[in-house]
């Protein structure tokens, strides 16, 4: 944890959120993570606990990293040539293959290549092809990338999609002869589907971008799309490779990747949410933590089984730059074996270290612009009972407080 | 606290520079779960209408899930109250990707979930499948809300949670519809249908 020192403005800086908070707040070091975000899976906890893993806490999905062989990755071949789906500077059928074959690389390695993860290229299996057309099933434990696969999931201006897979039990398999989820969370399967055959969408590889400026870039929709295949949620920072619509056609997002910096599409906070995901015991610059609880003022306030305000948003600003550091919606925590607390803490993670600096901390109520029926993942995804599951054992089980949307309180220093 | 409009920038005036971008932040950070993703093109109310075969004002009675050919799916059912286009019946069936069978749970981001109770304006169109899904998923779904401190019924569109902070310039962008008076949404639909999908 780092040393915890008083805010410089931090009356200022009540004054203008229109709330005080009883929040601790911590001085950190480093840039801004930003506003990534995971999914979360609760294990079923009607299982024993060699299969739930003997705790109800929620996990953020992930893939298995130390999967024997590595993780399994493949593209589909089938392309969709009336109209064609992928466009490319190399016509002949060898090239085109290889030019789409280079374009996916790529992509993987833009996240591969991000420092401070355990995500290195070697957990991938090398990556491989399937002549099969409709070769993403969810079933089969391989993630997959297709562009000529109709789903009636496509709608009218859905461009692209990936169905993630996940298991709430270890041991758990996506379908016959795949390999068993090692632990609550685990991505089984993750599939990419392109749109196909549709006459005004296309997509083109950066070789064939600037010849087809009304083809969306096929590397940009693949990095994002396999930003989600890895655990990573949508992001709100605008220009990051998560944030949820992608570029215009025509255009790529940010800079290519180069052999010298392989990540660089990515923006900052997709870098820091990868890094909470698949973080490295060999990273050292990125261990700054910014952690506390949001407490109301008058505690009787508060909802029944409820010991801090859910739902607050608490925001931590560079006090020189005045850029956003991070974001985070406090109110849970959680010890095993669980369940959640609703305690009002909140924790941002993987701020690089290393140059001192200090961070002003707000928290505001969900009382506008945002308001609770804005926010319906951050309450949903944390607590099973027996409404949910029948059956489920009373000890595990929890429900969601209702989002705290008007409070007040006072902002104090940290121990 | 001023309401949101579609690609409104406006934000609270006692927010100072600082915290503006703290709110912004938050904003945007809090939107995110809302988004269960995808990469979406960016629709006009008018795309959205002219792509709909259906525009309906619906309540959702409940949902089951089931795999169907491998893959789970959501079929949440809808009482229809009200239908702006077309003629969808007294209720409709929805498709939409994603869902929990067993151990297993599927995870679409972008395609929206509703619980029995949800109120909401959404554009529908054909799947290949034959049956009914919504235009553009999230774009398509505008949740109606009543303000607790006026009792107006409002509209939001559930994209516009997905509404995004620019650190580099520090500019809000909203592209979404938020907190819009119903009769003010039931409006500008109107004047979007009659253009015709401009």
């Amino acid at each position: 944890m780092m040393p915890a020192r008083a805010l410089d403005r931090r009356r200022r800086v009540a004054r203008a959120a229109m709330f005080t908070a009883a929040l601790v707040a911590w001085q950190c070091a480093g840039p801004a993570a930003g506003a990534y975000s995971f999914n979360y899976q609760v294990a079923d906890m009607r299982q024993p606990a060699d299969i739930s893993g003997g705790t109800a806490c929620p996990q953020p999905t992930r893939q298995n990293t130390a999967l024997p062989g590595g993780i399994p990755i493949q593209w589909s071949t089938s392309l969709g040539t009336t109209p064609a789906t992928i466009l490319t500077a190399n016509q002949t059928p060898a090239g085109r293959l290889a030019e789409i074959s280079a374009t996916v690389t790529a992509a993987y390695g833009i996240w591969t290549g991000v420092s401070g993860t355990s995500l290195a290229p070697a957990v991938f299996a090398p990556l491989g092809t399937t002549a099969a057309q409709n070769a993403c099933n969810p079933t089969d434990g391989v993630d997959t990338i297709c562009f000529d696969q109709a789903d009636s999931a496509f709608t009218t201006g859905v461009l692209s999609f990936t169905r993630v897979t996940t298991s709430d039990a270890i041991g758990q398999q996506a379908g016959p002869g795949t390999p068993p989820a090692g632990f609550i969370g685990q991505i089984v399967d993750a599939d990419i589907l392109l749109l196909p055959g549709n006459s005004s969408v296309t997509f083109a590889t950066s070789a064939a971008l600037a010849a087809n400026p009304s083809a969306y870039d096929l590397e940009s929709v693949l990095s994002h799309e396999i930003g989600h295949t890895l655990g990573l949620g949508h992001s709100g920072v605008w220009r990051a490779m998560m944030s949820p619509f992608g570029p215009s056609p025509g255009t790529y997002l940010g800079t290519r990747p180069t052999a010298g910096q392989p990540d660089a599409p990515l923006a900052d906070d997709d870098r820091a949410g990868l890094r909470a995901l698949y973080p490295s015991a060999a990273d050292t610059a990125h261990a700054g933590i910014i952690s506390g609880r949001v407490l109301p003022a008058n505690p009787l306030i508060l909802p029944t089984g409820t010991t801090g305000v859910f739902g607050a948003q608490v925001v931590a600003v560079d006090t020189a730059s005045g850029a956003v550091a991070a974001a985070a919606i406090g109110g849970w925590s959680c010890a095993d074996p669980g369940p959640a607390q609703f305690d009002g803490s909140y924790t941002i993670e993987k701020l690089a270290v290393g140059s001192p600096e200090n961070y002003e901390i707000y928290a505001e109520p969900l009382d506008g612009p945002l308001e609770p029926s804005d926010v319906p993942g951050a309450t949903t995804a944390l607590c099973r009972n027996a409404i949910t599951d029948p059956g489920w054992p009373t000890q595990f089980a929890c429900t969601s407080p209702p989002v705290a949307a008007e409070f007040s309180t006072t902002i104090r220093s940290g121990p | 606290m001023s309401k949101m409009r579609e690609g409104s920038t406006n934000l609270p005036a006692r927010a100072t520079r600082r915290s503006r971008a703290a709110l912004l932040a938050l904003f945007v950070f809090a939107g995110t779960p809302l988004a269960r993703g995808t990469t979406l093109a960016r629709m006009t109310l008018g795309q959205l209408a002219s792509a709909a075969q259906v525009i309906a004002r619906v309540r959702c009675t409940g949902t089951t899930t089931r795999r169907e050919y491998g893959s789970i799916w959501t079929f949440t059912d809808f009482a229809v109250e009200e239908s702006f286009k077309g003629a969808p019946g007294a209720q409709i069936t929805i498709r939409l990707p994603g869902g929990r069978d067993g151990h297993i749970e599927e995870t679409v981001e972008g395609a929206p979930r509703f619980a029995a109770g949800d109120k909401a304006i959404i554009f529908l169109e054909r799947t290949s499948a034959g049956d009914w899904s919504i235009s553009a998923w999230a774009e398509g779904t505008f949740r109606i809300a009543r303000d607790s401190q006026t009792g107006e019924q409002t509209i939001t569109q559930e994209s516009s949670a997905m509404a995004t902070f620019d650190p580099a310039t520090r500019t809000f962008r909203s592209d979404g519809i938020a907190r819009m008076p119903l009769a003010e949404f039931r409006a500008r639909l109107d004047a979007a249908m009659r253009d015709g999908g401009r």
